[in-house]
Order: C-alpha cells, then structure tokens, then sequence
C-alpha cells in the first residue's frame, strides 16, 4: 500500500530490518549477483571466492551442474552441456535452426511450441536451463547473506523484444525468485556510473556482452535517468569474434569436412583464449591437436582485427541510429561507458572512441557493472531507501503493430517510446455481417507482419453484425514497467472483449510453469505453506500500519463517517485473520480491506498531485530539502 | 479543480498554458516530478490495485509527454480541444504550390542513390525540412492563437507533409549506411 504511504516518508522507514533484494546479470556467457551493503553495491563470490558463474548448464549422469563444474565437461559432453543459453531465450524452433550452424545440441519441438533441447535428462527448454542458473545465484545469495531473498532485480539486454523478456521473467518464476523488474542492462550500467560520478548530461553506454549488443543514450538529471533512445542487435556479441577466429583457424588448416562439435568447442574455447590474450599482446600462439586437426600457427592483433572490424562495424552503425533517434549529436554525448566483457578488446574500444570522438569510460569492471548497477535499484526498489530520489525512466526497444489487411504492420506504439504505456487504436470490419475479428500482435520496425516478430493471436468473437466499416474495435496495447505487453479489444456498440496476456508462442504458458513449480517443490510444500502464511502475514502487518499512518494524517479530511467505519470493519477482519494460520484467507482479507480502502487511495493520490501542481515541488512534499 | 491525472488535459497536467509555444524545460521538470510521484518504481511492494493505478497515470502522464513534445501531435491535440478533429477531416485542401514542392523533393530524394555523397546530400535535405517546419510551426501558433482553425488545421497537414519527408530522409540515410558498412 505504498500509495498511503507516500506522504508520510518518515514513517515508511520504521524500523524494520533491511529486506535483501539482489541485483542479476544474467549473460550470456557469465552471470553474476549482487547486492547492496553497508551502502556499497558489491557482487558476491563462491565459495571459492569466484564472482562470475560461467553461465554453463551440464545435464549430468546423476545430477545438474552449473558453472564452473558445468564448464569442464563443454568439450567432452557438448550435446549435454548447454552454453550460452541466452541466445536461445524466447526463440522458435526455426529461429534456432538458423543460430545453428555450430549448434551441438539436438532440439525436439514439443506440444507448446516451446523448441527443447534433447539431453540426457530429457528434453529442456532454454527457460528451464536459465532457471538452474538462476537458481544457483540465488542459493549464493541466501547463504552469503543468511537470509531468504525478498526478490531480485534481474537484467535483461535492452534490445530484448517481449519473448525475450517474457521468458525471462519465467526462468526468474522458475526459480523462486519474486521479480521486483525487469532491468535493461545499459540502464543498470548507467545507474552504477551516475550514482558514483553525481553527473548530469546526455550519457552513451555501449554493451558487448557474449551473445549481445545495446546502446543507449539516456539524459541523466536530479537523479533521474531517463532513456532517450536504445538500439543493437540481440544477436551480436563477443561469440561471434570467437566463431570468426575458429573459423579463420579452419581456414588457414585447410580443412574441409564439416567439424564436429567437440572440435568446434575446442576451436571456441582456444579462439576465446587468443582474443583475451591480444587484449594486451600483439600476437599469439595457437596450437591445436586432435585426432581430427593438427595446426599450429600465429594470430596477430592485425589479423584479429581484420577480422572482427566488420562486427564491430556492426554496432557503430547501431549507435550512429541511436544518436539520431534520441535526436542528439555525438558532440553532445558528455561520457560513454564501456559494458561486457568484449569491450576488453583493443579494436573495440579505438572504435567506440572514434566514433564518440572521446576515450571512452572504463573504471568499473564491464563483468560487473551490470549486476552493481541492477543491485542498487533492487535496493531501492526493495524499499530500503524510501527517500532516494533514484527513478529509471525507461523505453520500449521495438515498436509493437498490429496486422492489418495485406499482411502489413501498422504501429501501434512507436519504439523509444517511454513505458509504462498504453496506446488504443480503432478499427472496423471489412464484410457485412461480419461477428469476429483476428488480432494479430507482431513487434519490429518492418512494414510486413512477417518481417516481424510474431508475439500473439487472439480473436474477438461475438459482436453484433453491422455493415462492412460500422462496428468500431478499439484495440489497446498496455505495456508495464517491465516492457511487457497484455492487449486487449472490444468492439464499442456492443460492448464485447478480448484480451490477453501477450505470452509468446514461444514462451511457457502459465500452466507449464505451474506444473514445473508444483513438480520441484512437491517434498518442500511443507515448508512452502509455512513461508506463505509468514509472507501473508507480513504483508497484512504492512498494509494495517501503512493504513494506519494514513488514517492518522488525513483521514478526518477524505473520508465520511460511513467510509470510516467500513475500513475500520476491514481492518479488524484483516487483524483478526493473521492471528490464524490460513494464508488465503489472509489474502482475502487484505483484498477486502483493500477494496474499501479504494476510494480513499485515490483521493489521497489526487490531493498529492495537487500540492505537486500547486507549485509545491515533489522534494518538499516528501519533506525533503530542495536541491 | 481539475487536476486528476487520469481524466485533465495534458497543457494542465503539465502546468504549462493551453498554447502551442511551449516552455519545453518546463514541461521536462514537471514530467520528471510527475513521475517521482506515480512511477510503478515507487509501487513495488504496494497492493495489485495501486499497481494497477500507478501504471494508468504513468501511463498517461507518458502519453501526454510524448504528444506535447512532437510538434504535429501537439498541434493536433491542440485542436481536438477545440473540438476539431483533425485525423477524421480529410476534407483540407492544400495549395498547389505546396503540393509542387513535396513532389519535387520526392523525386530528388528518388535519385539521391547517384549523388556524388549521398549523405551530405541528405544532411542538406535534412536541415531544409527542419526550416520549414520550424516555419510551418511559426505559422500553426499564430493561427491557433488567432482562432483561425480552418487555417491551422491546412498547416497541421502541410506538418505531416514535412514530418513524413523528414522520415523518409532518415530511413534513406540508414540504408545507406547499411550499404557502406
């Protein structure tokens, strides 16, 4: 009920103890977690004192091993050990099979839709081979803080399109985690730069990650970081210099066949070596020998460079787009900051440093400032810091269409366009007597639908039949702070509607992560019972002060006696029921109190804008200084 | 007062006259303190239900930032205030010379692939598209502040004119790059 609270800041901090909330970066090729404390923003080791978990997942003969353990076993058990998982989220089928050219892994389609990939275990689905991953970060987390996870921030590259990030949010689900957002990973960048450096101006962050790049131009002001534009390419990354290299070492030995995929994960992992290497030496050394392939040879920077130039390429043609559509110059742009691990390479950063005309930021870790960055907001948005001033204002990457008749897209809401939004659009029948439409919602910049990417289909049914163009279907598209879509329509003479969550086709439906959920908890319900019921009962407790503190401010004013009295009947109800120990009713109960409370949260929502409108500035309502 | 997020108009929400010159610094520090206040940020722990709320207004409040900053969304908002709807109207004539100057330019813009540097070429186009808007914007304000609506609804379109070159000017530039990298 944070509603009632906003006026009483003072109140809000009581002092309960600290609610850990972590920070995410789920990546392609490493993952990280971290956390705020004592008011630093620090990532968390292993037991072995290992911050990144190399993002490898091995279905193994007796058990599931993630990372580092998962990782050895990438050149013996490639068809069982899935790596670079993340390329894989969100995707269809097809898609897959044009990533997989040096895929090693066998997919069976199955009933959902859902592409899985065959392993020893049985068939898994990219969500559920993140969810390990995140599952073992979460486990990290707990027994590092000693305490349960009150819900995580986890990032997401910004170019992500709504599958993407769909399955993302499932994987988090998957694993126990309550997702308190969804974070573009240049934002949560900036946000660990900007909170150091106090800065204000128009700031770049370029993002090389494993698997894929982003650039975002964000204005930074009185804390607030606001998105202006973002760009690049989800399926461009550091693995692809890794593939060029591989490729270019089969060249240079002259072999023909078709490698196989224990060669190819040798190839990667000895091209990987090379690129790090020439991030300080001028060349290196290459020696391979297997059954297959004997070549020894020499990698210059030169070479390299050749190389990986048109890739990198790539991403300033992506960052020149980005400038354009935030309307700025790159004379404007006060600082770029480097992310991910390839903004080690040398080439790189010359790069990015020509186009920007500006040496380009690199003073915290790239590995590490995404999930800093993702720590701090989960901090604040975990409630820890009632009076930061700290608001990420963040846009939709892809424009959302619908189809129209021709098989065109027709944008409903443009991309850069800041999110929360929701956007109506009408239409009308094209027949007599026509009773049903199709919705078909797509994502892309393209003007045919099946240039676009496909997210989902609904039919609204049943409307009264006009003359072709008289009935009026308003469609509306509600994208949430996480850049997540639900759409719905209704036809305006009769009243009929539709609407859907868009889960893409290629996500889990919610059935399946229920029943996955269900499966892996089966022997801990116990325990799941009795963290509910302590969940509810927490909540309930939150809710009754927060209620409190408000009735106490301006509950004479906003409300009449009537009103008065059916809160205070909730109230009690509410109070009555926590003592117990069933969670539902608990959950009733606070909906209850709640819903009578619903007139009251509005009015005093309005009375806060109101003094904001008045001229009283935000700061000094929250009774704060003003800066 | 007229001050709920939900149902005020956009020039209120944002505290700024109902006019089509605008204090565009203004507006981007009431947004910034609008969305202090309602952000979904702020409503992580909070019920569904003021979830649901906080995703309306912020919602709206993203709405009107965006209309009020785009020159041609802004004008129309405008006149939808006065009650003329201008996406319906089609009825708008439009002076020949105008009409002359876009097809001149559409055709220039055809055969841009065969200049000697095509980006510098669209760089020029660029800035002349910005100088008649900037123009054409001159001309909506003080129409609109004169109630000469029918006047101001024929600049609107000569807007969209503009924008939609302005557009294609982009998208060339973008395929050209394509080409050279």
């Amino acid at each position: 009920m944070a509603l009632l609270q906003i006026s009483e800041p003072g109140q809000t901090a009581e002092p309960h103890q600290r609610r850990l909330a972590v920070g995410i970066d789920l990546g392609t090729t490493n993952s990280l977690v971290a956390t705020v404390r004592s008011a630093e923003a620090l990532t968390l080791a292993d037991e072995s004192g290992r911050h990144l978990l190399p993002s490898v997942v091995r279905y193994g003969v007796d058990a599931i091993e993630v990372g580092e353990a998962a990782i050895e076993h990438a050149v013996n058990d490639p068809s069982n050990t899935i790596v670079s998982v993340k390329r894989l989220m969100g995707r269809a089928a097809e898609d897959l099979i044009s990533l997989g050219k040096s895929s090693p892994y066998t997919f069976s389609t199955s009933e959902s839709s859902v592409p899985k990939i065959h392993t020893r275990s049985g068939d898994v689905s990219a969500v559920e081979v993140s969810a390990e991953i995140l599952k073992t970060l979460k486990a990290r987390a707990e027994a590092t803080l000693g305490d349960e996870l009150i819900g995580a921030v986890i990032t997401v590259p910004a170019y992500f399109d709504d599958a993407q990030r769909q399955a993302t949010k499932d994987a988090a689900r998957l694993a126990g985690l309550n997702v308190l957002r969804l974070l573009n990973e240049p934002t949560a960048a900036a946000v660990a730069y900007g909170l150091d450096s106090g800065q204000e101006g128009i700031i770049a962050i370029y993002d090389l990650g494993g698997g894929t790049f982003d650039i975002s131009i964000l204005r930074l002001r009185q804390g607030v970081f606001e998105v202006l534009a973002t760009g690049g390419d989800s399926a461009l990354g550091g693995d692809d210099f890794d593939h060029a290299i591989a490729e270019w070492i089969l060249l240079q030995a002259g072999y023909e066949a078709v490698p196989g995929a224990s060669l190819v994960r040798l190839l990667i992992r000895e091209a990987r070596s090379a690129k790090e290497q020439l991030a300080t030496t001028e060349s290196v050394d290459i020696a391979i020998e297997t059954d297959d392939l004997k070549w020894q040879g020499t990698l210059t920077q030169l070479q390299m460079r050749e190389l990986i130039e048109p890739l990198i390429n790539k991403t300033i043609m992506a960052c020149r787009r980005a400038l354009r559509d935030a309307d700025v110059t790159a004379e404007e742009v006060l600082e770029v900051v480097m992310v991910g691990g390839s903004t080690r390479t040398q080439v790189v950063r010359e790069k990015v440093g020509g186009f920007f005309k500006r040496e380009p930021l690199v003073s915290i870790d790239p590995d590490k400032v995404v999930a800093v960055g993702a720590a701090l907001q989960a901090d604040v948005l975990a409630g820890n810091k009632p009076d930061d001033e700290m608001l990420l204002l963040d846009v939709i990457p892809l424009s959302l269409a619908i189809e129209t008749m021709g098989g065109l897209a027709e944008k409903i809401v443009y991309r850069n366009t800041p999110i929360p939004v929701a956007k109506a659009q009408e239409f009308t029948t094209y027949k007599d007597g026509q009773t049903a439409m199709a919705v078909h919602v797509v994502q892309g910049e393209r003007e045919l639908v099946d240039d676009c990417r496909s997210l989902a289909r609904f039919e609204l049914r049943g409307f009264p039949p006009h003359v072709a163009g008289a009935a009026r279907i308003r469609v509306t598209y509600q994208v949430d702070a996480d850049g997540l879509l639900t759409v719905s329509a209704r036809e305006l003479t009769s009243g009929v509607e539709a609407s859907v969550d868009v889960k893409p086709s290629y996500g889990l439906t919610d059935s399946e992560i229920e029943t996955m959920l269900r499966d892996s908890m089966d022997h801990a319900s116990d325990d799941m019972h009795l963290r509910m019921l302590r969940e509810q009962q927490v909540e309930a407790e939150r809710v009754v002060e927060a209620l409190d503190a408000a009735l106490q401010t301006d509950g004479e004013q906003l409300l009449s006696a009537t009103e008065r009295s059916n809160i205070d009947q909730a109230r009690q109800q509410l109070v009555e029921v926590s003592a117990g120990d069933d969670s539902d009713a608990i959950k009733t109960a606070i909906k209850q109190l709640e819903g009578a409370c619903e007139d009251y949260v509005a009015r005093r929502m309005n009375s806060n804008i109101r003094n904001a409108m008045q001229g009283h500035s935000v700061d000094e309502y929250a009774g704060k200084d003003q800066e | 007062m007229a001050t709920d997020i939900l149902t005020c108009n956009f020039f209120e929400l944002f505290d700024v006259p109902v006019a089509y010159e605008l204090d565009f610094d203004q507006v981007q520090q009431r947004y910034r303190d609008l969305q202090k206040i309602v952000h979904p940020d702020k409503f992580v722990n909070a019920s569904d239900q003021d979830k649901r709320l906080s995703m309306q207004q912020t919602s709206r409040i993203n709405e009107a930032f965006n209309t009020l900053r785009q020159p041609v969304d802004r004008a129309i908002y405008l006149l939808k205030l006065k009650g003329v709807d201008t996406v319906q109207e089609n009825s708008t004539t439009m002076d020949a010379a105008f009409l002359m100057e876009q097809i001149e330019m559409r055709e220039a813009l055809s055969e841009i692939h065969s200049a000697e540097d095509p980006l510098a070429e669209l760089d020029r186009f660029s800035a002349q598209i910005k100088t008649s808007m900037q123009g054409l914007m001159q001309n909506f304000s003080e129409c609109y502040a004169q109630e000469k609506l029918e006047k101001a609804q024929e600049l609107i379109k000569k807007m969209q004119f503009m924008q939609k070159a302005g557009k294609e000017v982009d998208e060339l530039s973008a395929k050209i790059e394509d080409e050279l990298y």
